[in-house]
């Protein structure tokens, strides 16, 4: 479960959010929507802990962020996967090696990270593109690379930061349909866009967010 | 896990191989001064335990002294470590050794009622290994002997040698801690290049939820690397050069003398140094470098 109270963040004398009052509760699928600079990847680096806010607070599964050692943070983390709006792919490894870290870091075998990082690939579709690099990929192949890198351990929590803005319609279709499926073994998925398409006809959960405030929300 | 370091450290050396080696280069000359510094020392102190341990003592009797008391006395000087009686000198010796060293003056020795010269003992300290010998110490029991007037030993000499030692002791100390953050040094430098190198890889390691050591441990591996090969290639080349430089020296006329390479436990100590000082240099790069 997520929870955040009364959350503000400033950057310098510009508010990216201001008192936000939000509840997601676990296997929930939801979307966060509004137009650019609306503050939808600050309230994500947020949920992260990649930021820290002005004032208020958030709990994940009743920790709280405010308080959370470095090591808890690097452990909750492995729960949490991301996908970055820039994808911060490592240029100098392959796209399986860039998945594979999501799991390295863990520590697991070497012989499963293997198996779990081609099997990711596939269904993300990029099983020919393992020894690429992702440099060499396409806009989409490299959004793909990013999405596989934050399914890749099974997160409790998926955090998508604009996971389809490079990808055509069918490939958008597809991306969704992963996510659902990946929601539909649990985890709670959060997807930040400003893609009208994506959310015409959804039956999810929609928070929009406008100048840093939640302007609906259709829970 | 553990491969995985291993493999993360190789890849940022090769990586950043050129200056891998150039720092590697200088890891080693640095080792390879505080080893010829080390081999040059305790060669040193080889030597000068030789002449110094050559210490010589005149043992000064009293007049009249008892049969008895003299024995006393030889068997004391026999039973001190290493000692070896050279020669005992009566007084009639003692008096015959004066005129002959002065010949034609010699004359007014005959106008002497008796003797003023003592019987004496030559006493030399041992040729074999017997440093650590207190002259002072032997004086003062020697002293404490009935029948014994005076001791005299060559006191000077040993002084100077000592204080020598001590003072090319304390050269190689100051020399030695120099060289060693020289390679702490280094090792920072090279370590921080890769740390720069990789900035945006350890961000994202951060980011998937790598703990501090996991990200931390590849540099600290790869410091250690490098100063353990460092520490290797220097005794190699130590060992090389000892290898072709001759074992005995005939210096200023002295008795030949060996040239012993450095025991095992300063090979050891040479290696470790390398790996402990790459260690430090690459946790100073490491420092508080990131916080993601
Ligand atoms: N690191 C930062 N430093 C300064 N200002 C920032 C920073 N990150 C975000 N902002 C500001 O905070 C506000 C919200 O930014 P944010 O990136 O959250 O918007 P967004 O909704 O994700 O927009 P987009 O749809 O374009 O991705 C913007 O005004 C932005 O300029
Ligand atoms: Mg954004």
């Amino acid at each position: 479960m997520i929870q955040l109270f009364d959350l503000s963040k400033k950057f310098g004398p510009n508010v990216a959010l201001n008192d936000i009052r939000l509840r997601i509760r676990q296997g929930e699928f939801v979307f966060v929507t509004g137009p650019s600079g609306a503050g939808k990847t600050t309230l994500l680096r947020l949920i992260f802990g990649a930021e820290k806010p002005a004032s208020g607070y958030i709990l994940i599964n009743a920790i709280n962020l405010n308080r959370i050692s470095r090591p808890k943070l690097d452990l909750l983390r492995r729960k949490i996967g991301f996908v970055f709006q820039d994808f911060k792919l490592l240029p100098k490894k392959t796209v399986s090696e860039n998945v594979a870290i999501a799991l390295e870091v863990i520590g697991l075998r070497p012989k499963f990270i293997r198996k779990k990082t081609h099997q990711t690939l596939r269904l993300v579709g990029l099983a020919d593109k393992e020894k690429a690099y992702p440099l060499s990929l396409s806009g989409g192949e490299q959004q793909r690379v990013a999405i596989a890198r934050a399914i890749v351990k099974d997160p409790l929590i998926l955090l998508a930061d604009e996971p389809t803005g490079n990808l055509d319609p069918q490939l958008t279709m597809e991306i969704m349909e992963l996510f659902k499926s990946i929601h539909r073994k649990g985890t709670t998925v959060v997807v930040a866009t400003h893609s009208q398409e994506l959310l015409q006809g959804t039956d999810c959960r929609t928070i929009v967010l406008n100048h840093g405030k939640i302007s609906e929300d259709t829970l | 896990m553990r491969s995985y370091f291993v493999r993360q450290a190789l890849i940022n050396i090769r990586k950043n191989l050129s200056v891998h080696i150039l720092s590697l280069g200088t890891i080693v000359a640095s080792l390879l001064i505080l080893g010829l510094f080390l081999l040059l020392f305790g060669n040193l102190n080889n030597w000068l335990q030789r002449w110094g341990s050559a210490l010589s003592m005149s043992i000064y009797l009293k007049d009249g002294i008892s049969e008895y008391r003299r024995d006393k006395v030889d068997s004391f000087i026999r039973g001190l470590p290493g000692a070896e009686i050279k020669r005992f000198i009566s007084k009639e010796e003692a008096l015959k050794d004066l005129r002959a060293a002065l010949g034609d003056d010699a004359g007014f020795l005959s106008r002497l009622e008796r003797n003023p010269l003592p019987a004496s003992y030559e006493v030399v300290f041992g040729s074999k290994g017997t440093y650590g010998v207190n002259p002072e110490k032997i004086k003062g029991e020697l002293e404490k002997l009935d029948g014994v007037e005076e001791v005299q030993y060559s006191k000077e000499w040993l002084k100077k040698l000592e204080g020598f030692l001590d003072v090319v002791r304390l050269i190689g100390f100051i020399i030695g801690g120099l060289l060693c953050l020289c390679v702490v040094f280094i090792v920072t430098n090279t370590i921080k290049l890769t740390l720069y190198s990789r900035k945006d890889e350890i961000e994202i390691l951060k980011l998937v939820g790598a703990t501090d050591w996991f990200v931390k441990s590849p540099f600290l591996l790869e410091g250690m690397i490098q100063g353990t090969i460092g520490g290797i290639l220097a005794v190699l080349t130590l060992f090389l050069g000892y290898l072709i430089l001759p074992t005995h020296i005939s210096l200023l006329g002295l008795a030949p003398l060996d040239f012993v390479f450095l025991p095992a436990g300063y090979l050891i100590l040479i290696l470790i140094l390398g790996t402990v000082l790459g260690v430090i240099g690459s946790f100073i790069a490491i420092g508080r470098f990131f916080e993601v």
